[in-house]
């Protein structure tokens, strides 16, 4: 039972890294939307969607990181 | 004996009579040489070869010119009177913030139109509802197996999925933008995370503009979809959703009017 139970703990381990380096990807390509659209059309509130799209980066990768060492 | 100083008509053996600069103060434009920037008001020096013409040979001063230009102008600042300039809105009218990367120096911005807001509602209340998720079922069956810390860990990967569903309708909204210029359409899209469409129009060479609004939501709210055929490579340009459809194509119709004037007296660029 218990042999069971580490196999499901390494699995669900293993799928959320895999989750959280896909949700990486992810948030890097959202910066470089931003990034693209910022350059063709340009207003106000361009520079803090940049800031917000590169927090969610930040946050991407520390989410790896706690996964990686927390779990 | 006196030679033709028309051009058309002029030999090649024809000496050509050159103007000095200094003599272009009491020059009356010729139609084709007037600029169509209202800005520009400094003169410029006259080309050599530019001919003189008394008022009564050219049929269009520059006070005319201008005056005309301005009766559709003008009408154009009155529709819009009252319109929001906040960045944040889905009718931008004469932005002082707003560009664009194919703006001309000089070219100025009439209206910038994004989605109507109510269109924001459903992705709205689904991150509302994504939000509380956790807080309302905090036990999930399938994932009460799994340690506490696996838990949050779950937990703060779905506010980031959240966030994330959110900043990209956001995005989409915010830069999905529908841009009139004193000389053109402009309709940019992103479509998805790595595909935009950038469409443009010249003003005179749009040739029919209709208007559809259907259902509640669009008679309630004052939105619908503007249906723009050009004479150019693009045939249709499709505004979706934008509000207040019958007021855009009045703007359409006087920066038409402005451009059909412009034809007539020749100073189309």
């Amino acid at each position: 039972m218990s042999q069971i139970n580490d196999f499901m703990l390494l699995a669900g381990k293993f799928f959320t890294v895999l989750g959280t380096i896909i949700y990486f990807i992810f948030s890097v390509v959202i910066v470089k939307q931003v990034t693209s659209m910022s350059h063709n059309v340009y207003d106000k509130f361009n520079t803090i969607l940049i800031i917000f799209s590169y927090l969610h980066l930040l946050f991407s990768i520390l989410l790896i990181i706690l996964a990686l060492l927390f779990l | 004996m006196p030679r033709s100083q028309d051009l058309d008509n002029i030999a090649p053996d024809d000496p050509v009579i050159t103007i000095p600069p200094t003599e272009t103060k009491n020059v009356i434009l010729s139609p084709s040489s007037v600029k169509k920037k209202k800005k520009k008001t400094h003169n410029s020096p006259a080309p050599e070869s530019a001919t003189i013409k008394s008022p009564s040979e050219s049929p269009y001063s520059a006070q005319s010119v201008k005056s005309s230009d301005l009766k559709f102008r003008q009408k154009i600042y009155e529709l819009m009177q009252g319109k929001t300039t906040s960045s944040l809105s889905s009718f931008l009218a004469r932005p002082k913030v707003f560009t664009f990367d194919t703006r001309d120096d000089d070219e100025e911005i009439i209206l910038v139109l994004r989605r109507h807001w109510f269109t924001n509602v459903r992705w709205i209340m689904l991150g509302i509802f994504m939000l509380l998720t956790p807080i309302l079922f905090p036990s999930v069956p399938l994932l009460s197996f799994f340690p506490d810390r696996y838990q949050m860990v779950f937990v703060i990967f779905w506010y980031l999925i959240t966030f994330a569903i959110a900043f990209e309708n956001f995005l989409s909204w915010y830069f999905n933008v529908f841009i009139i210029t004193e000389e053109r359409v402009i309709d940019i899209d992103f479509y998805n995370l790595l595909s935009k469409k950038f469409s443009e129009a010249k003003i005179c060479m749009i040739q029919d503009v209709t208007s559809t609004q259907g259902g509640v939501s669009q008679i309630l709210f004052n939105y619908g979809t503007v249906l723009i055929q050009t004479a150019s490579e693009i045939p249709v340009i499709k505004i979706e959703m934008i509000p207040n459809p019958a007021l855009v194509i009045k703007v359409l119709q006087q920066m038409r009017g402005e451009e059909e004037q412009e034809a007539i007296e020749g100073r189309i660029k």
